[in-house]
């Protein structure tokens, strides 16, 4: 009797020695929404605020980069995430397309070293900054249809719900969590199906879910997105 | 959750597809497989290895039993007595038949292998943790577990080989189940495709990898739903339904069955039937020489 005894005695004696071992260790800090993923070091140090940044309205000519950008589209330079499965990385014709007419910037050292792969006919080697795991598909054609082109929702919004709000950064950084649980949160939001009247959103007159969602009395329908986990996980 | 809770809403956590209040639509994929045109050549099964990215065990591994082959030519003798040269083997190829009520769902503990509403048996490899429960409770035993890590393993893709992996499927790691999905990466990109067209799929726009390989066209991959594919055709031809556990086929023809001889025999059959896994995949029996 007395031996078990002093085996759970000393169990717990054990146990609660390795516990606080284990508290002592530095956990991780929890990672929230806004965290910022790693910083990324890329060959050019693109500015995407001058690029896509909102215009300075002081300022016509646009000439002082830190006060304004250009307001460019996203999918001018991103061409392939409303066309493909993957947005893919602009081809560095893209940039000579536009810059080897811009003479103003020319000898700026980003641009002289733009030039330089461009001479040497290497593609810039950009890094990748939004990285999924191997075992996950992600759709941008489906969602930047859906929400930009059905539902007619600005293009820095539509996509900074995933990639944030890129027009104020240099170097894109991970400003999402890009985890399943948030995907889920956004797929869990009740999406408009149909607009008033039944009419479909952008031909989307069917969805593919367990359960057929309740149809308003005015004809609006709202759906979640699809929740399936084949979808998503391949 | 609480057992009260559980029995009372039985209904909402065990779902036996299909069910009246969720009926499929717009999709719902099944297969028919015509084994009289079948000659056992193993196409499927080389094409099925190469989309899927399925390892190659090699001889020793296979006859642990460790063979990763998600679609399989079963080899049966005939049985009218003849002696070997004369016998005339028979060809079945087999894989995971999608069933309606899966037996290998319900004993999944992490419910890693779920229905999906278009009715396809599907496979999560992340969230597999290898109970190998599935595996265990599958009456067709094609579900097929990672072993060893294979990636990481000799022979399997040596250098360069890797190359040639299908980047839309994922490489399975080590203590991982997996098996047939109907090919569902083919199947999501005919979807998408479709929706950014605002359409459904239509016949012919998805072609599984086993179908496409196959030389006789015994393979019909389609929308069961849809009345214009040829699988629906098929099964309504062959008065196969897939919420029955006898067919017409199999009943005398005292219960409004039909002949058995003659022109208009049906040769449509799903295996293992009467354990009412309600299966996708319909056989089509092969014409006998007696019969003819």
């Amino acid at each position: 009797m007395h031996r078990f005894i002093r085996l759970s005695v000393l169990l717990m004696g054990l146990f609660a020695v390795a516990s606080s071992y284990a508290a002592d260790a530095p956990l991780p800090a929890p990672m929230t929404e806004d965290d910022l993923g790693p910083a990324i070091e890329q060959p050019i140090e693109f500015p995407h605020n001058r690029h896509a940044g909102l215009r300075n309205p002081d300022d016509p000519t646009n000439s002082d980069p830190l006060k304004g950008g250009m307001e460019i589209n996203c999918m001018y330079c991103h061409t392939f995430a409303r066309r493909s499965a993957v947005a893919g990385i602009p081809p560095l014709q893209k940039c000579i397309g536009c810059h080897q007419s811009i003479d103003t910037v020319r000898d700026k050292p980003r641009i002289k070293k733009l030039f330089e792969y461009w001479d040497a006919k290497k593609p810039v080697p950009w890094k990748k900054v939004h990285d999924l795991p191997d075992f996950v598909r992600f759709n941008h054609e489906r969602h930047i249809k859906r929400f930009i082109f059905q539902q007619n929702r600005p293009v820095q919004e539509a996509c900074g719900y995933c990639h944030g709000d890129v027009k104020t950064m240099t170097v894109a950084r991970r400003s999402k969590l890009l985890s399943m649980g948030w995907c889920v949160t956004c797929h869990e939001k009740e999406h408009l199906v149909t607009a008033e009247g039944g009419i479909p959103v952008g031909n989307q007159a069917y969805w593919y879910s367990m359960h057929k969602p309740p149809v308003d009395p005015s004809g609006i329908v709202k759906a979640k997105g699809p929740n399936d986990c084949s979808v998503c996980h391949k | 959750m609480s057992v009260s809770n559980l029995l009372e809403n039985w209904s909402d956590v065990r779902h036996t597809h299909p069910v009246d209040d969720v009926p499929h639509t717009p999709y719902k994929w099944a297969m028919s497989i015509d084994l009289d045109a079948c000659s056992g050549c193993n196409a499927c099964s080389v094409a099925c290895y190469a989309e899927n990215n399925l390892a190659v065990v090699g001889k020793e591994k296979y006859e642990h039993g460790h063979s990763m082959h998600w679609m399989r030519i079963e080899r049966y003798w005939d049985e009218d007595g003849r002696e070997f040269p004369d016998q005339g083997a028979q060809f079945l190829p087999m894989m995971c038949q999608q069933c309606e009520a899966a037996p290998c769902e319900t004993v999944c503990p992490v419910g890693a292998t779920n229905h999906t509403p278009d009715g396809i048996n599907s496979q999560i490899y992340n969230r597999c943790i290898g109970s190998r429960y599935c595996e265990a409770n599958c009456p067709y035993k094609v579900r097929y577990f990672n072993w060893y890590d294979y990636p990481t393993t000799d022979n399997v893709w040596p250098a360069e080989m890797n190359q040639q992996l299908n980047p839309d499927v994922t490489v399975r790691g080590k203590g991982v189940m997996e098996k047939c999905t109907f090919c569902i990466q083919r199947v999501t990109v005919a979807k998408n495709n479709a929706k950014n067209e605002g359409r459904l799929v239509h016949d012919g726009d998805v072609q599984t990898a086993c179908q496409q390989a196959c030389p006789t066209s015994a393979i019909h991959f389609g929308n069961l739903v849809d009345p214009e594919s040829k699988v629906y055709k098929q099964w309504q031809a062959q008065q196969v339904e897939l919420d029955k556990d006898e067919q017409t086929k199999d009943k005398g023809t005292e219960e409004g069955g039909v002949s058995p001889e003659g022109e208009g025999k049906l040769r449509g059959y799903r295996v293992f039937e009467e354990l009412r896994p309600y299966p996708s995949v319909m056989y089509l029996e092969r014409v006998r020489e007696s019969d003819i």
